[in-house]
């Protein structure tokens, strides 16, 4: 199951065909069901801790609003933040895209003579792909979240935004220790690797010259940002190195600090049911003789947000609930999505970025709505998923058997006398074909299914017969 | 707005700045003008367990905190006995502390007990804020292996809309509300308690109450 780390988004690379990752996943029909349960418990924990408020409605009504109202006056509040941040001493750079990005994170490390960096989660820092560009300049980069540990030992990108390692189980965690760090062979007992990484890390977080987070939440009015984890990476890599760089994409931006009760209570409980992260952490200026520097990357951002269908996508706070929920994600893994963002709304961010290579991913879904239903920020996912396939289909990038099968029915659809001729044609072929043949003719949904039996008459000739003063 | 900007690095030397650029970019793709939602919006009680008090210690526990509720008397004689028995103990409150002996946090690393007093306390999620403009303070609140804080009961509040109107987050250049002690669930969901932080976390709730007295 090793895949390589996470490439870059690059306009025409190989398409990303998740129906065919998707077949490799549940290929292993045991693990399958392993994953599936895995996320569907942290949705149980998510829907008791979210019954727990009584005004959980409310709350996700007014962080809609907030983030609408962000996002329509991003301008104002990207100014008035960076304005803030200079005064509480951070130095705030600008970038275009993830290559800027990344030779501005150089830079700065450069400048400072940094060679060893931990960081902690950062998820625009995997769609910048900066750290194999910081491995090819010299820089020793340590992801320091357990999870994103875990996967950057064994090569690979995090398969989720909140949880990246939720694809793995502890006997290849302990393998991947045992190779890497010297543990045991077959020591896999979640306490025991969780401590050794804890050593083997905390080494690495004296020994950095700087440090690198990302920002849940940028505060225009007091050129503030807050970090959230429960491990504490993010806050001891900030309180040790002399160095610290937070990159933020420009959507992160909220007005006002008391907006932060706002999200603060939705976030833990949306991710995991926790009723907030162990640390939320404000950070309002660098520690004496450190420096601070603040990132702001726009990489396709304000392409997104010119777009009328599709800006409100901009409002994630990155919880993660609706991957826990989907029911294609659950069975498919984060991997195969080929984007940094998997899941539901990765499905909505990515195309975005790059429509052909991503043209699959809207279609990764059955369209229940489930997202749409436990999005703290009431992102009407489904509803763009719907909207992005038919961008899809205006662009041309569907397979031609699709388009084939869709214009077909349109013929056949359009042409009722058409339409029950075939109807008795596939009810008697169904009552005469081999089971083997029909599943055939069903395409992927035979792969799992036998066929219903067939109705010996039409729904039309039925209707006929029994409605009321009907002809007998 | 954008000609008084502040200083600011720029990687490319010539032509508009990346500032510029995407700021303009920005203008041009602002969807119509949603207005800010009221400012103040009366929301219900999370309080459904009982007083502030209760609600605290539940939530702290669910976060893997311990819990002790007791008056003065008693918390001074548990903070004496849980400092004599540290190898190394480091003490802030929430203002500035005395200037610790060093400067450099990498020298607390093998910090055995912090203690502190938090400004307050938050009933639903059991979190506190501690803030300082300390270095060392700051870094021996991750690198100790025990949290012991000291909270008064009259500095709980119900939930984060009040706490964020009773603190100022400008004040120090890091504040951080803390749920219990650093954790992680990494590995196949398994709750590991101690991840990169502390691995315990004690909670001293201090009432006012004479002992004996029902609260």
């Amino acid at each position: 199951m090793t895949r390589p780390a996470f490439e870059l988004p690059v306009v025409g690379a190989t398409p990303v065909d998740h129906a065919a990752n998707a077949a490799a996943f549940t290929a292993d029909a045991a693990r399958t069901t392993w994953h599936d349960e895995s996320l569907w418990f942290v949705r149980e924990k998510r829907d008791r801790a979210a019954a727990s408020v009584p005004e959980w409605e409310a709350l996700r009504a007014r962080a809609s609003a907030i983030k609408e109202h962000a996002l329509t006056h991003l301008d104002e509040y990207l100014v008035r933040f960076e304005e803030n941040a200079v005064r509480n001493g951070m130095q705030v750079h600008w970038a275009r895209d993830a290559e800027e990005h990344n030779r501005i994170v150089h830079g700065i490390l450069a400048d400072a003579g940094a060679r060893r960096l931990v960081k902690s989660k950062s998820m625009l820092t995997e769609e910048c792909g900066l750290n194999p560009y910081l491995e090819a300049r010299g820089i020793e980069v340590i992801d320091t979240d357990l999870g994103e540990r875990i996967v950057q030992l064994r090569g690979e990108g995090p398969s989720h935004i909140v949880m990246p390692a939720i694809h793995l189980k502890k006997e290849e965690v302990g393998d991947t220790f045992h190779d890497a760090l010297g543990t045991p062979a077959g020591l896999d007992d979640p306490t025991a690797l969780a401590a050794v990484a804890r050593e083997h890390l905390r080494a690495r977080f004296l020994a950095a010259d700087a440090t690198l987070t990302g920002m849940n939440f940028a505060i225009a009015e007091t050129g503030g940002f807050v970090v959230c984890t429960n491990e504490g990476n993010a806050d001891l890599g900030m309180a040790l190195a002399p160095v610290h760089v937070a990159s933020v994409g420009i959507e992160k931006v909220i007005p006002r600090v008391e907006d932060l009760g706002v999200f603060l209570r939705l976030l833990a409980r949306s991710a995991t049911g926790q009723a907030v992260t162990v640390y939320s952490s404000h950070v309002h200026g660098p520690r004496a003789g450190q420096a601070l520097h603040v990132v702001l990357v726009d990489n396709g951002r304000t392409r997104q947000l010119a777009r009328e269908e599709f800006w409100r996508s901009l409002k994630c706070i990155r919880c993660g609930a609706c991957m826990n929920t989907c029911p294609i994600y659950r069975r498919s893994g984060g991997h195969s999505y080929g984007s940094t963002v998997p899941g539901p709304i990765g499905s909505i961010l990515t195309p975005g970025i790059d429509l052909q290579r991503f043209a699959s991913l809207p279609f990764a879904s059955t369209l229940c709505g489930s997202c749409t239903a436990v999005c703290p920020v009431k992102i009407d996912i489904d509803a763009q998923l719907f909207r992005w396939r038919q961008r899809v289909v205006d662009a041309g990038y569907v397979p031609r058997s699709k388009a084939l099968a869709m214009e077909t029915s349109v013929r056949v659809l359009d042409r009722p006398r058409l339409f029950r001729a075939l109807g008795a044609v596939a009810r008697l072929g169904l009552r005469l074909l081999p089971a083997r043949v029909e599943r055939l003719l069903a395409g992927p949904w035979g792969d799992a299914r036998e066929l219903p039996a067939p109705p010996s008459t039409s729904f039309r000739a039925w209707y006929r017969r029994n409605r009321r003063g009907g002809r007998r | 707005m954008s000609t008084d900007a502040p200083a600011r690095h720029d990687a490319s030397g010539a032509g508009p700045s990346a500032r510029d650029e995407i700021l303009a970019a920005v203008r041009a793709a602002l969807p119509p003008g949603v207005e800010r939602p009221p400012a103040v919006e009366t929301l219900a009680s999370v309080l459904t367990a009982g007083s502030l008090a209760e609600t605290f210690i539940a939530a702290a526990t669910a976060a893997g905190a311990e819990v002790t509720s007791c008056d003065r008397a008693a918390a001074r004689v548990a903070l004496s006995s849980l400092t004599a028995g540290a190898r190394s103990a480091f003490t802030f409150a929430s203002a500035p502390s005395a200037a610790p002996g060093t400067s450099d946090p990498h020298e607390l690393a093998d910090l055995d007990l912090v203690v502190c007093e938090p400004a307050l306390g938050v009933a639903e999620n059991g979190a506190v804020w501690l803030a300082t403009s300390d270095s060392m303070a700051r870094a021996a609140l991750l690198l100790a292996q025990r949290v012991v804080v000291v909270v008064a009961e009259r500095d709980l509040v119900r939930d984060l809309h009040e706490a964020y109107a009773r603190i100022d987050v400008r004040a120090h250049p890091f504040g951080a509300f803390v749920a219990g002690p650093s954790k992680t669930a990494d590995i196949e969901q398994a709750l590991v308690i101690g991840a990169h932080g502390p691995k315990a976390f004690t909670i001293l709730l201090v009432h006012d109450h004479q002992t004996g007295e029902p609260s």
